[in-house]
């Protein structure tokens, strides 16, 4: 009985007919590609891109070395070095993250008691060979300083669910 | 025995104890903040409450002693309830500084928060916010981070003995700290680092370098003193980062000394040299270790092997000690030595097989009565000197200088090193016929008068069942050692007291079971021809030495290199490279420190402790055991192939087998008893505590300190005099700053080690 069940199918083309009805309806459907780069997605002011490290308003960075975002990042892509300043604070004399370990998880942003380090929404970004994807502690805190206004936007945005 | 009942199950436990030990032993945690198992008790912090049945509010559990059949609850509604009120309080004033706080990751506070602590608070008023103080170059203040629970203030006036913390005021007005602004100077200051539940007493040196959860932990022994005391080396990517005591009763319990915690700076000096060099027309070049050893061994085969002569430091290992005196008897020459502070050693061949405590440590601390001859005991051994002000015996001191001790002295006196031996006659004398002693020895007492002062001293010795009398630095350093050894051992023998030495450095007793003296072999075996000793070596001039880890112009009792300059060929197996070791040697052979090798130290109890390396070894160092095999085998000495440190490690051991050093057999009658003569001012030298090796003297932190503060000649007013008011004096040559210092006795100038060259006793010439 099955034998002759699946003969039949098979002869009809029953199954093919059923996929290409899927097509088809996508076919006069409403189009959801975008024509990246000329167009983008909207993205969420919790996206995760690329590092950056802030500033407070004053100027001095907020960074204090706390390195629980070292500790807790899966790709041990942050390497941490602190010293004390001469005015008694504690600060990072090397704050690297190599973003070719980075799985961008979001874990440093989030364990962050001062929200220095942040991921951007900037995805975009390139590098010729690896060492241009070591991003220094000057590199994060110039591309925080270009981003800061953003960056703002975004933190408050996400404030009330903190 | 009592039977008490907690959370439902039955514990055994002795009456009196309090209930926090009896569930600590069992394994009930029980939160606490101001209990530590070695201080008093205050129950100021009240984190411990717990419930006891019929008790109408929760209780103390480190203040409540047990009771037969008590029932108690540390995790009902009760106890909880009120653990989480105290957390309350406690986390009132306490700022939000965990990112920043060193302690964070290990604080006993963070810890406690968590299984106790609210994510909110109740509290929104202004927080309080105390001045840090600064308590010196070991200690870094947080105050505003102290909760009060006074374990310091208690380590302090317990432990130290010298009570530097307190608590003024009272309250939000209570403040942790010395009462005036001063640095701490007790020689086991770094304790209070560690027994601080918070991060308010921190370690400076060590500020802000890396995080608990960052660094691995490995066990070694202490470098210093003789004692052994147990450490725990932590370090990140390959670097000696700290070092934090390890418990051990038997040793140093839970304390170490701020020279073990802190010498770990000395690893990185900037003088450390990291590859082999040899010099050649008078400039130094870096080589290959082929080359370097190559060059060592040409040059050594072309003396005459009785013309070499081989200094090592007692701070290295066993291992170190015994390849370097096997390569120099497998040169045929025995001179070899480690004594270095040592000028008398008329009296060596009765030398008992190392210079042995005489006891366990832990029996210091039950001694009843003690006589301390030639020590500054708490600065020389500061574990050993805790143990006995533990012991609170009768303790009588006889030393050149009026030293200061955290302990009450019930007999004193300060003799200059001239007299010594007449007084210490006269102490014996006092005590003559409490015991048998020979009849030489009995003879030569006979004709001596008693002073008062001698008799108090024999009266203290004479105090309970328990008694010892312990030989110091500034006796080994005597230049009458053999006789004051004599009395000793006689005072001891008349008194029922055990002798005891307290040997220099960490590994001074290893060095003589591994035969690095020169008149017997590793295991104690007398060499027919007796070698050259280090007092020797250092005044006639050899045609080559072999220098192991060490600095002779500092280290010695001769204060001087004039020798080595001398020399035509000098080997220096050193860690650093200072201008005077560039001056007199020919090939520096870089070694490894105590954390880059394998080996092993033998305390002064006799006890052997074994250790591994916990760090690579820097640059192309590499430790010394090794560097003395390959030695040896470019000598082509038989049985040279070593593989391994535990290796040489057995081989040593079996050498010693189960021999046992007699510390009151090791002596013989002296001929006579007479004093050293002398006429003008006489010259006594301490090795100042941070000074002591190589090491410890490139420590920056405890450079700083006060105790490293030694620089100048230290007279007693009445002699000051005779220098018309001059601040600066002109001694052997070289200009020092005059120190008044009310504890040197008349006719002596005290001038610490390491200042000026020339030997470390006699008549110093001062203008
Ligand atoms: S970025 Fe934030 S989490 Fe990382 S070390 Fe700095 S303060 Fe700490
Ligand atoms: S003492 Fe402990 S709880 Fe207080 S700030 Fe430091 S780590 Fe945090
Ligand atoms: S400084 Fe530390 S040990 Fe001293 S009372 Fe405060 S919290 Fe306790
Ligand atoms: S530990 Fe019991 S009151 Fe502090």
């Amino acid at each position: 009985m099955n034998a002759i069940k699946n003969l039949f199918k098979s002869l009809f083309l029953l199954e093919l007919i059923k996929g290409l009805r899927v097509t088809g309806r996508y076919l006069f459907d409403r189009k959801i590609t975008v024509q990246y780069p000329d167009e983008k997605t909207p993205q969420s002011f919790r996206f995760r891109g690329r590092h950056a490290q802030r500033r407070y308003p004053n100027g001095e960075e907020r960074c204090i070395a706390c390195k629980l975002c070292e500790a807790t990042c899966p790709a041990a892509a942050i390497t941490i070095e602190v010293e004390q300043r001469d005015d008694g604070s504690r600060q990072t004399s090397r704050y690297e993250i190599d973003l070719t370990k980075c799985i961008f998880c979001g874990y440093c942003e989030e364990s962050c008691p001062v929200d220095a380090i942040v991921e951007t929404r900037v995805f975009e970004y390139c590098g010729e060979n690896s060492n241009d994807l070591l991003m220094t502690k000057s590199d994060l805190l110039a591309f925080g300083d270009e981003l800061e206004q953003q960056l703002n936007v975004d933190k408050l945005l996400d404030s009330p669910y903190r | 025995m009592v039977t008490i009942e907690i959370d439902g199950k039955s514990y055994q436990a002795q009456a009196g104890q309090k209930l926090i030990e009896v569930t600590e032993a069992n394994g009930i945690d029980v939160p606490r903040f101001c209990y530590h198992k070695k201080l008093s008790i205050a129950a100021s912090c009240r984190m411990c409450l717990v419930e006891v049945e019929r008790a109408p509010k929760p209780m103390p559990a480190c203040a409540t002693p047990i009771m037969d059949g008590m029932k108690v609850f540390t995790r009902s509604t009760k106890a909880l309830a009120a653990q989480k009120a105290v957390m309350e309080f406690l986390l009132i004033n306490h700022p939000l500084d965990c990112p920043i706080c060193d302690q964070g990751g290990e604080c006993e506070l963070q810890d406690i928060a968590v299984g106790y602590g609210n994510d909110t608070s109740n509290y929104q008023e202004a927080k309080r916010v105390v001045i840090s103080k600064n308590l010196g170059p070991l200690i870094a203040t947080e105050m505003t981070r102290c909760i009060h629970c006074t374990r310091c203030v208690r380590f302090s006036k317990e432990i130290t003995g010298v009570p530097e913390m307190g608590d003024p005021g009272r309250g939000e007005h209570m403040k942790i700290g010395t009462y005036v602004e001063k640095n701490i100077t007790s020689e086991l200051s770094g304790n209070m680092i560690d027994i601080c539940p918070v991060g308010a007493l921190t370690s400076k040196p060590f500020r802000f370098s890396a995080r608990a959860w960052e660094m691995q932990q490995h066990n070694t022994i202490a470098p210093h003193d003789s004692v052994g005391s147990n450490i725990a080396v932590h370090t990140r990517r390959n670097k000696v980062l700290r070092v934090v005591p390890r418990e051990n009763e038997a040793i140093n319990e839970v304390w170490i000394s701020d020279r073990d915690r802190f010498s770990y700076e000395g690893l990185t000096a900037n003088d450390r040299i990291t590859s082999p060099m040899i010099k050649k027309d008078g400039t130094w070049k870096k080589v290959h270790w082929d080359t370097a050893l190559a060059y060592a061994v040409d040059n050594l085969k072309q003396i005459d092997s009785k013309s070499v002569g081989a200094l090592a430091s007692p701070t290295a290992t066993v291992e170190e000690l015994f390849l370097l005196q096997k390569l120099m008897r497998g040169i045929g020459s025995n001179n070899i030595d480690h004594r270095l502070r040592q000028v008398d050693f008329s009296d060596q061949d009765q030398a008992p097989l190392f210079p042995y405590l005489g006891q366990a440590i832990t029996d210091l601390e039950n001694c009843e009565a003690a006589l301390l001859i030639g020590s500054h005991l708490r600065k020389e051994q500061p574990i050993l000197n805790h143990r006995l002000r533990k012991a609170g015996a009768k303790v009588a001191v006889f030393n050149p200088i009026d030293y200061e001790f955290n302990f009450p002295v019930a007999a004193k006196m300060v003799v200059a090193p001239n007299n010594w031996v007449s007084n210490l006659t006269g102490i014996a004398k006092a005590l003559l016929g409490n015991g048998l002693i020979p009849t030489g020895m009995q003879k030569l007492l006979a004709d001596s008068e008693v002073t008062e002062e001698q008799q108090a001293i024999a009266e203290a010795l004479q105090t309970g069942e328990k008694r010892t009398v312990l030989l110091g630095n500034l006796a080994t350093s005597h230049p009458q050692f053999a006789t004051v050894r004599a009395l000793a051992a006689t005072i001891a023998k008349l008194s029922g007291a055990r002798l005891g030495y307290l040997p220099e450095a960490n590994n001074t007793t290893g060095a003589w079971l591994a035969g690095a003296v020169p008149h017997r072999k590793a295991g104690g075996e007398a060499v027919v021809e007796a070698g050259l000793d280090a007092y020797a070596m250092l005044s006639q001039n050899l045609k080559a030495y072999v220098l192991l880890g060490l600095e002779p112009e500092l280290d010695s009792c001769t204060g001087s290199a004039s020798c080595l300059e001398a020399a035509d060929f000098v080997v220096s197996l050193t860690a650093y490279k200072t201008e005077a070791i560039e001056n007199y040697a020919d090939v520096i052979l870089p070694i490894s420190l105590f954390t880059e090798t394998s080996g092993t130290y033998v305390n002064a109890e006799g006890l052997w402790q074994s250790f591994g390396g916990v760090v690579n070894p820097t640059g192309s160092t590499r430790p010394a055991w090794k560097v003395l095999r390959v030695l040896g085998n470019l000598f082509d000495i038989a049985e040279f192939d070593y593989v391994s440190s535990e290796q040489v490690r057995d081989e040593v051991q079996a050498l010693v087998g189960d021999k046992k050093p007699s510390n009151t057999a090791g002596w013989q009658v002296p001929t006579c008893l007479e004093n050293m003569a002398s006429d003008g001012l006489q010259r006594i030298t301490e090795m100042p505590i941070y000074s002591g090796d190589a090491l410890v003297r490139r420590a920056e932190a405890l450079q700083d300190t006060l105790d490293a503060d030694v620089a100048g000649i230290h007279v007693n007013p009445t002699v000051a005099k005779q220098f018309n008011g001059s601040e600066q004096v002109q001694v052997n040559g070289a200009s020092l700053p005059l120190v008044l210092d009310e504890r040197v006795p008349d006719g002596c100038a005290l001038i610490y080690a390491g200042q000026i060259a020339g030997t470390w006793h006699g008549n110093v010439e001062v203008s």
